[in-house]
């Protein structure tokens, strides 16, 4: 009886993984799927226009670079639409002198007493005068051929939504930083191409381009929700909409991870906390097949998949080995603890691959630290699951971040908490 | 908040399909994307199946002569089937167990209809099978390393055909199955998708292969050699890594089931992997190959006796394609297999190796398809060597005709040996003694279930059938020397014995095993069936006293 059990959670949990590793290695299937993935050369042609949102918030310190950059883009045919505070005025100043000093840059001031990103960005919205909305974090490093890449997949592929990628660099700062940038890696590089190829996907925060009409037909983000991005990927999708991702390595939105531990689970509990909210509002009910509703419930439950397998694979492991049961049951046991070896593997080939395209030096360090760090972040991952379950249960939708800028941050700090770099 | 917009019915968006930039490393002509949609592909290939099955189905039952490793291996999947265990004595990690708990999967739905019919004779028919799927796999592989329709075809019938091939795959061995696995591996390795799981599937293709006949690692090099080579540059080390990954992650799967049966090292009261592994590392040496009087140098003639031109003629293509490498496409597209060929051929070599007479299986595909590689070299060479389109017509005519004379030649010498190996396979009865020794002993014995008789394996499942004891009254004879589980219930040694079945492996193996031969020294024949060296033998133990016990 105990054998039967033990080896039906083993062989679910098996299944689990094995789904995740083959969604998480869809990039490299083929050299053509590989292929596939990345932006088409652009054609020199340029038909859109962009009106870029640039919601900043107690972000005076990077915000003028990241407006400077912006506007050094190839394209000819953009304003920059940057959002602030009411009540944020170090930010509303150099906001303004940029707008001054170039007439493609526009401010709209946000004067919700409760702020957040889709708030602010429905705010902008109705201000918008290009053919296609994008959106970017005051911190982002764009590159300058970015748009004129997008505008050619919008009009070669007739997508109503072209997802760029978006990359967190700093992979040496911490063993977390590591692991985070790979997720980011794996996640934008690889299993976002498969939602879009899937017909359903949940967008990530920034690098998103979205044709204003269909934005606006779609009434903006969700400003109660607190994973606006993929709510809007999910509604979007789920109606039907034409989703394109591409990543290239020199075309990405280059970020960082949040500057300590603590920001981490909090950023990974308001996403997952976003995705129990997004999985409730049942838009991906009307996905027209059972496949992809499958995905979609698989998706967005995954946070707390991962946190219940991240702790039921030792323990079965456990029981294989000290427990007495007969071998044939051991064996299955085993199953969901070898996918996640070979998953181990293909992340360690991945940040070789990750150093390979960013031109990074990736030490030997750096891989015993991503194998070495593997479970801890596995713990976290588990501890913001749980956390956002906790936290959604006791109706605590409010975005955790904002209440806690004060003056017991440095500025910097504040900063990092502040951006939404979620990639779902 | 709900969305307002209108659902389309095209949801699905198709992934953006784009060719993949070719590496310039990996220069080969490009395979037929699909087999299975390729008319001429697949009549050619059925055809030579049936023609494959055929020669190889025919009186398999009575042809090549019932060997006792046959026995074992289908005595060991009865034991899988039967609940017993992995073996029918103790398990005690001489090979590992996959390749016998294949047998048992495969035989298990006739076993189950009629278990009168899991005997050696009966059962060679299920390794029809395995030979129908190599041999496509051998087609298939060929076409997938670029050979052309008519020798991958050459080599499908080189590795079916030779009269070598005829006798050993007929037989229930575990390197039939190990190279079935070993073809797939390749096959997955040369995958024209280059598709990332297909390379995975490669590496537990390959592992399946060393689980089921140890002896495979000495390929595991040619697949990745293979793998290197099919795969693309930007998505290499992903394929790679896996492959050797999900081969690794499998093979490990034996040592951890002795771990987990508390049998990986050695012990008092226990058998152990550590133990097994021993046992084979230091069998006693058969001799140089190439030395007259060796052990290995008979193996070798044994085989030549039955096939020259694929032994041959394989290592010859093997040499010529590892020269011809830089001039030749043909010769780069198989270096896994000509690879294969030498590093097997270099194992053989070992002087103090120990060259069991099924060695050669694993290495019947690579030499069929190295020798259809070299012929299509030569053939290529022969017809389209610095042909111009203003070549004389002689000189083309000419080309033609060296081409047919050599085709004609060929033919000629290999033709008329086969025709004599295929006669020889699908007429003779070579096993008639073993059929009326084994109805003898089902039908002259008074009481089978309280008879204990010593008999090799290739008769142990049919008096298992008859009613006799499995084990312990019908004792397979290595076993009354060497299992201390069965020597413990003979404390009279020979005289608690009844019967001994002489075989000639009997006979051969008696020498070092004194219970066995004290029996056969203490014993007269009652019946006799076959003569010469080939006879077999029923003989009756006789009591100290003369008569009988």
């Amino acid at each position: 009886m105990t054998s039967v059990f033990i080896a039906v959670v083993s062989l679910a949990l098996f299944w689990m993984a094995a789904f995740t590793l083959w969604w998480q290695m869809h990039a490299w299937r083929t050299p053509e799927v590989l292929a596939s993935t990345r932006f088409s050369r652009p054609d020199g042609g340029e038909h859109v226009s962009f009106s870029l949102l640039l919601p900043a918030r107690h972000e005076q310190a990077v915000l003028d670079h990241t407006i400077q950059r912006l506007l050094e883009s190839t394209h000819t045919d953009f304003e920059i639409i940057v959002i602030v505070g009411h009540d944020d005025p170090e930010t509303s100043e150099v906001a303004e002198r940029a707008a001054a000093r170039d007439p493609r840059v526009r401010v709209v001031v946000d004067t919700h007493e409760k702020k957040n990103k889709p708030k602010a960005m429905n705010t902008a919205l109705p201000h918008c005068r290009g053919d296609v909305v994008g959106v970017f974090d005051a911190e982002d490093q764009v590159h300058p051929e970015l748009l004129a890449h997008v505008d050619h997949a919008f009009r070669t592929t007739g997508a109503d939504v072209v997802q760029g990628g978006v990359q967190l660099i700093n992979f040496h700062s911490s063993w977390y930083s590591l692991r985070n940038c790979l997720e980011y890696f794996f996640w934008f590089r690889s299993r976002l191409h498969l939602h879009a190829q899937k017909g359903f996907i949940p967008l990530g925060g920034n690098t998103v381009f979205v044709r204003t009409d269909v934005l606006r037909g779609a009434d903006g983000w969700d400003p109660d929700c607190l994973a606006e991005d993929c709510d809007l990927g999910v509604r979007l999708s789920s109606v039907g909409k034409k989703v394109v991702v591409a990543y290239d390595s020199d075309m990405v939105t280059k970020e960082e991870t949040p500057g300590s531990l603590m920001s981490l689970l909090k950023q990974r509990t308001r996403w997952n906390q976003g995705f129990l909210q997004v999985y409730r509002k049942k838009d991906w009910r009307q996905l027209p097949t059972f496949g992809q509703r499958l995905l979609a419930r698989y998706t967005l439950t995954t946070p707390f998949l991962q946190a219940f397998t991240g702790l039921i694979i030792p323990l079965n492991v456990a029981i294989a080995l000290f427990l007495d049961v007969p071998v044939g049951i051991a064996f299955i046991t085993f199953l969901p603890a070898v996918t996640a070896l070979v998953t181990f593997v293909f992340e360690v080939v991945g940040l070789h691959d990750f150093g390979k395209q960013y031109g990074l030096r990736v030490r030997f360090v750096h891989y015993v630290k991503l194998i070495v760090g593997g479970p801890f972040y596995q713990v976290l991952l588990a501890g913001a699951a749980v956390r956002a379950v906790w936290r959604e249960q006791r109706g605590r939708n409010d975005w955790e971040l904002t209440t806690h800028v004060g003056a017991h941050l440095t500025s910097a700090e504040a900063t990092r908490d502040l951006r939404e770099d979620v990639p779902a | 908040m709900t969305s307002t917009l209108p659902a389309v019915t095209t949801p699905k968006v198709p992934a953006q399909r784009q060719p993949a930039p070719e590496a310039r490393s990996t220069s080969r002509t490009t395979p037929p994307k699909r087999l299975r949609s390729s008319r001429p592909d697949l009549i050619l290939c059925g055809v030579l199946l049936v023609a494959i099955l055929t020669v190889q189905g025919w009186n398999i039952a009575d042809y090549p002569t019932l060997s006792d490793d046959e026995g074992t291996y289908l005595a060991q999947a009865w034991a899988v089937q039967e609940g017993r265990g992995l073996a029918h004595y103790t398990y005690w990690y001489d090979h590992p167990p996959l390749g016998w708990i294949q047998i048992a999967l495969l035989t298990w739905i006739p076993a189950a209809l009629s278990p009168e019919s899991m005997t050696v004779g009966t059962m060679r028919a299920a390794m029809l099978v395995i030979s129908a799927v190599s041999a496509v796999l051998v087609y298939v592989l060929g076409r997938r390393l670029s050979l052309p329709r008519w020798a991958a075809g050459l080599g499908m019938v080189l590795f079916g055909l030779s009269p070598l091939s005829v006798v050993l795959q007929r037989e229930i061995f575990l390197d039939n199955l190990a190279v079935m696995w070993t073809l797939l591996a390749f096959a997955l390795a040369a995958s024209p998708s280059r598709h990332l799981w297909h390379h995975f599937g490669a590496g537990i293709a390959a592992a399946t292969a060393v689980l089921t006949k140890e002896t495979m690692l000495f390929v595991l090099p040619a697949v990745l050699i293979t793998m290197w080579r099919h795969s693309h540059r930007d998505t290499r080390k992903f394929a790679v890594t896996g492959a050797v990954t999900a081969c690794a992650l499998i093979g490990l799967s034996y040592p951890l089931f002795a771990l987990l049966k508390g049998e990986l090292f050695p012990g008092s009261g226990h058998v152990s992997l550590w133990d097994g592994i021993r046992y084979q590392m230091t069998r006693p040496g058969s001799g140089f190959i190439l030395d007259q009087g060796s052990g290995s140098h008979g193996v070798l003639q044994s085989w030549l006796y039955y096939d020259r031109v694929l032994i041959v003629g394989g290592l010859a293509g093997a040499l010529l394609l590892l020269v011809t490498w830089r001039w030749s496409v043909t010769a780069r597209a198989l270096a896994g297999p000509s690879c294969t060929v030498v590093v097997l051929a270099l194992v053989a070599m070992r002087p103090s190796g120990y060259l069991p007479a099924m060695y050669v299986i694993q290495a019947l595909p690579f030499l069929a398809l190295v020798l259809a590689g070299g012929t299509a070299s030569v053939a290529h060479a022969v017809l389209r060597r610095r042909r111009s389109e203003a070549e004389n017509r002689y000189v083309t005519g000419g080309r033609y005709a060296l081409a047919a004379v050599l085709a004609i030649a060929a033919g000629a010498y290999v033709v008329p040996r086969w025709y004599d190996g295929a006669r020889t396979a699908v007429t003779t009865d070579a096993n008639a003694p073993y059929q009326a020794a084994s109805k003898w002993l089902a039908t002259e014995v008074e009481d089978p279930r309280g008879t204990r008789v010593l008999v090799d394996d290739a008769l142990w499942l049919d008096l298992v059938h008859a009613g006799y004891r499995p084990g312990l009254g019908v004792i397979w004879f290595y076993k009354a020397d060497l299992d201390p589980a069965v020597t413990k219930t003979m404390p009279g040694g020979w005289r608690d014995l009844d019967y001994v079945v002489a075989s000639p492996t009997v006979r051969r193996d008696a020498v070092d095993l004194p219970n066995v031969r004290a029996a056969m020294e203490h014993s007269t024949p009652v019946a006799v069936f076959g003569s010469g060296a080939d006879r077999i033998e029923i003989r009756q133990i006789q009591a100290a006293s003369g008569g009988v016990r």
